[in-house]
C-alpha cells in the first residue's frame, strides 16, 4: 500500500470510503447508533422529564405539565437518579473500560521494560486497544455528568477531590500514551531508542498515579465501607484490571495475530501472566472480605449478590480460567480463558459498584434499618436496575473502541508486527 | 456562629408537618424520595414489647463534611454558620457527594439538574431566627440555634440533657443532636447499647477545636 510520511509516521494512503466504511467501522456505527439512542433517552429523562416543586403548584395550578409531574411524584418514579444508588452502570462501565485499558498500557510498558521482545513487536495493537478503551470509558462518564456545568471544573477546582483530579490526569495521560504510540510507530528509530527507557518508566509512573486517583475516588466515600475498608484498594484495582487486560490482549492476539509465527509464543506469555494475576486476584478475594465491614460482606458473599459473585465473578474470572490455563495446552484454551475473564471482570466491577451501595445508609443505631416512609417496608438491601438508556450507552461504548482501533489500523497498519527497538 | 439542631425525637408523632413545611418553604421538588428532611422509622421489640422510634432526619451539616471534600467543583461548600450548601450552577452531577454522605441526606433535584439538600433555611435565619421545620413542629421536637452562643436555647438544652448522634463512627462530627429521653436505661434498648451518649461539657472542647480549624474555610 502507498504511504505518506508525516513526522516520521508512515501513514497508509487509504480512501475515505475505506477508512470510514470498512467492516469494523460499520459494526462500530451500529453500536454507536445504540449509544446515541441511549444518550437521547438519558437526556430526555435528565433534562426534559416532568418535575415540579411546591411553588409551581401554587403559581400555575392548572398547568398540564404540573399535573403530569404531580402524578409521577405520587405514583411513579421521579427523575434519573435513585437517591440510594447514585452510582450505577455508567460508573461500572467507566471503571471497567478505564482500568482495563490502562492495564493494557501498563502491562505493555512493563513487558517492554522487562525485555519481552515478542510484546515489543505487537505493542502497537495492544496500546491502541488500551487507549481506545480509555476513550470508551471517558465517553461513558461524559454522558453520566451534567455537561452544562462542566466549566466549573476549570473555574472552581477542588484539587483535593479524586473526581477533579481525573481532569488533569487524563489531560496528561492521553497525550502521553499517544506519544508512546507515536514512538512505537515512528521510523525515527534514533529518537525512539533514546526516549524509550524514560518514557516507559514514566508510563508506569503515570499508570500508578491513575490507579491511585481512582482508588481515592472510591475510598473518600466514608460511608460506603466496601470501598473504604477494601484492603489496598489501589492494588486491588491494579491486579483485577491486569486480569481483564490480559483477557483483552488474549482476544486481540487471537483476532489480529493468529496467523503469525509468533502467535503461539505470544499466547504462551499471556497464559503465564494471566495465571499469575488470576492467582494473585484469587488470594485477594479470599482475604479482602475478611477485612471489609460485615454488613457489606454478608450481602455480597451470602446475600443477594452471592449468585452473581460466585456463579459469575468467581467462576468466570478465577475458577474456569485457572483450570483452562493451569497446564500448558493449546492456545485456544487461553483464548477461552480470555473471554471468561473479560466477562467475569465486568461482573466483578458491577458487584463492586452496586455492592458499595447495597447496604442502606439508614442502619443508624445498630437496631435495624429505618424506613423513609411510614407506609414503606424497611429494606436491608438497595438495588435498582439501570435505565435502558444506560444499557444502550454501555453497549455503544464498545463501538468507540472498535472505531478508534479501526481508524488507527487503517492508517498505521497496527496489526503488523514491528521491530521497534 | 455555628448553627446546629437538637432533636427531642421522643416527642415526634410523625405528623410530617415539618416535611410539608420544608417543601413549601424551600420549593423542594415533589416526589417521595425528594426530601430535604424526613422522619426515619425503626421498629423492634424490647423483651417482647413492641416499640417504634421516630427519628426526624436531615443533613447533619457535619463539621468534617465528606460531601464537601469529594466535590470536584466546590458546588458543595460550607457557608457562614457552618451550613453545608450546594450551588446548583456548579454541580456537574457526579453524585460523589451522595455517595460520601453517611446519612443519605442528598438527592437530585430534577428541576435544577443538581444535587439538593437541607440548608437549615438559611434565607430566613435573620428574619425568623429558626427553620421552617422547627416553626411548624406541633410537639417541639426540633430546636435550632447557635452552638457558639452560650445563652442560646440550644446550648442551654444541651447543657441539661444528654445526647447522641447518628453514625458518629463515620467521624464527620455531625450537628444534629438527638436528645436522650429521661428514662435513659429503657431508651438504650431502642437506640442500641453501642451508641455513645455525650454531655455538653465533655463534647464542647472537641467541637470547638474542629470548628476553629475548619471555620477558616467557610465561605463568608
Amino acid at each position: 500500500m502507498d504511504k505518506i510520511e508525516i513526522l516520521g509516521l508512515e501513514i497508509n494512503k487509504v480512501s475515505i470510503f475505506g477508512l470510514l466504511f470498512n467492516k469494523v467501522m460499520i459494526i462500530a456505527y451500529a453500536l454507536l447508533g445504540l449509544a446515541f439512542f441511549g444518550i437521547y433517552e438519558i437526556i430526555e429523562i435528565r433534562y426534559f422529564s416532568e418535575a415540579a416543586n411546591a411553588h409551581a403548584s401554587g403559581l400555575d395550578p392548572t398547568n398540564p405539565e404540573l399535573r403530569e409531574a404531580m402524578r409521577l411524584a405520587v405514583f411513579g418514579t421521579v427523575g434519573e437518579v435513585n437517591r440510594e444508588i447514585p452510582w450505577t452502570l455508567f460508573i461500572v462501565n467507566y471503571m471497567y473500560m478505564i482500568y482495563t485499558g490502562s492495564g493494557i498500557i501498563f502491562l505493555v510498558a512493563l513487558a517492554e521494560l522487562m525485555k519481552f521482545h515478542i510484546v515489543e513487536k505487537v505493542a502497537a495493537s495492544f496500546m491502541i486497544a488500551g487507549i481506545a478503551m480509555v476513550f470508551a470509558g471517558l465517553f461513558t462518564i461524559a454522558t453520566d455528568l451534567n455537561i452544562l456545568n462542566m466549566l466549573s471544573m476549570f473555574t472552581s477546582p477542588n484539587i483535593g477531590a479524586g473526581m477533579w483530579l481525573m481532569l488533569p490526569l487524563y489531560s496528561v495521560y492521553i497525550p502521553f500514551v499517544l506519544f508512546e504510540i507515536y514512538l512505537i510507530l515512528t521510523n525515527k528509530r534514533e529518537l525512539a531508542r533514546r526516549l524509550a527507557l524514560p518514557i516507559l518508566v514514566m508510563s508506569i509512573g503515570v499508570d500508578l498515579v491513575e490507579y491511585y486517583i481512582q482508588a481515592k475516588l472510591f475510598s473518600m466515600n466514608t460511608a460506603r465501607h466496601l470501598w473504604t475498608e477494601f484492603p489496598g484498594l489501589m492494588f486491588y484495582f491494579i491486579i483485577s484490571a491486569f486480569v481483564s487486560s490480559l483477557g483483552i490482549m488474549g482476544v486481540i492476539t487471537f483476532l489480529v495475530h493468529k496467523g503469525k509465527l509468533e502467535y503461539k509464543e505470544l499466547m504462551g506469555l499471556i497464559r503465564k501472566a494471566m495465571l499469575f494475576f488470576v492467582s494473585a486476584l484469587a488470594l485477594y478475594e479470599v482475604f479482602a472480605y475478611m477485612a471489609v465491614d460485615k454488613d457489606w460482606t454478608l450481602i455480597i458473599l451470602f446475600g443477594e449478590f452471592k449468585t452473581m459473585y460466585f456463579g459469575g465473578y468467581i467462576l468466570l474470572t478465577l475458577a474456569l480460567p485457572f483450570l483452562l490455563i493451569f497446564r500448558e495446552g493449546k492456545p485456544f484454551l487461553t483464548v477461552l480463558a480470555s473471554v471468561f475473564v473479560i466477562i467475569g471482570g465486568y461482573i466483578g466491577r458491577y458487584i463492586f459498584v452496586y455492592g458499595g451501595n447495597a447496604n442502606p445508609m439508614t442502619d443508624r443505631f445498630g437496631t435495624g434499618y429505618e424506613k423513609y416512609d411510614f407506609y414503606s417496608v424497611a429494606s436491608n438491601f438497595n438495588y435498582a436496575h439501570p435505565h435502558l438508556g444506560e444499557i444502550f450507552i454501555v453497549v455503544g461504548s464498545i463501538g468507540v473502541i472498535l472505531a478508534v482501533y479501526s481508524l488507527f489500523d487503517s492508517l498505521f497498519s497496527i496489526g503488523k508486527l514491528k521491530d521497534n527497538h | 456562629m455555628n448553627y446546629a439542631m437538637a432533636l427531642n425525637y421522643q416527642n415526634c408523632i410523625n405528623c410530617k408537618a415539618c416535611e410539608t413545611a420544608c417543601k413549601e418553604e424551600n420549593g423542594v421538588q415533589l416526589g417521595a424520595d425528594k426530601q430535604r428532611i424526613w422522619i426515619g422509622i425503626t421498629e423492634g421489640t424490647i423483651f417482647g414489647k413492641p416499640y417504634i422510634n421516630l427519628y426526624p432526619s436531615q443533613c447533619n451539616h457535619c463539621l468534617e463534611a465528606p460531601c464537601v471534600s469529594v466535590c470536584p467543583t466546590y458546588a458543595s461548600h460550607i457557608t457562614e454558620g457552618g451550613i453545608v450548601k450546594v450551588d446548583p450552577s456548579k454541580c456537574i452531577l457526579c453524585k460523589g457527594c451522595m455517595e460520601a454522605c453517611p446519612y443519605d441526606a442528598r438527592f437530585v433535584d430534577d428541576t435544577m439538574v443538581a444535587v439538593d439538600k437541607c440548608t437549615f433555611c438559611d434565607h430566613r435565619i435573620d428574619e425568623y431566627g429558626t427553620t421552617a421545620c422547627q416553626a411548624t413542629c406541633p410537639t417541639k421536637v426540633r430546636l435550632f440555634g447557635d452552638l457558639d452562643d452560650e445563652d442560646s436555647d440550644i446550648v442551654q438544652l444541651l447543657k441539661t440533657k444528654k445526647f447522641f448522634f447518628q453514625k458518629e463512627d463515620a467521624g464527620t462530627l455531625p450537628k444534629l443532636f438527638y436528645i436522650v429521653p429521661d428514662d435513659e436505661i429503657y431508651s438504650r434498648q431502642s437506640i442500641s447499647h453501642d451508641t455513645k451518649i455525650h454531655t455538653w461539657n465533655e463534647f464542647k472542647p472537641k467541637y470547638d477545636a474542629v470548628r476553629d480549624a475548619r471555620s477558616k474555610e467557610w465561605i463568608r
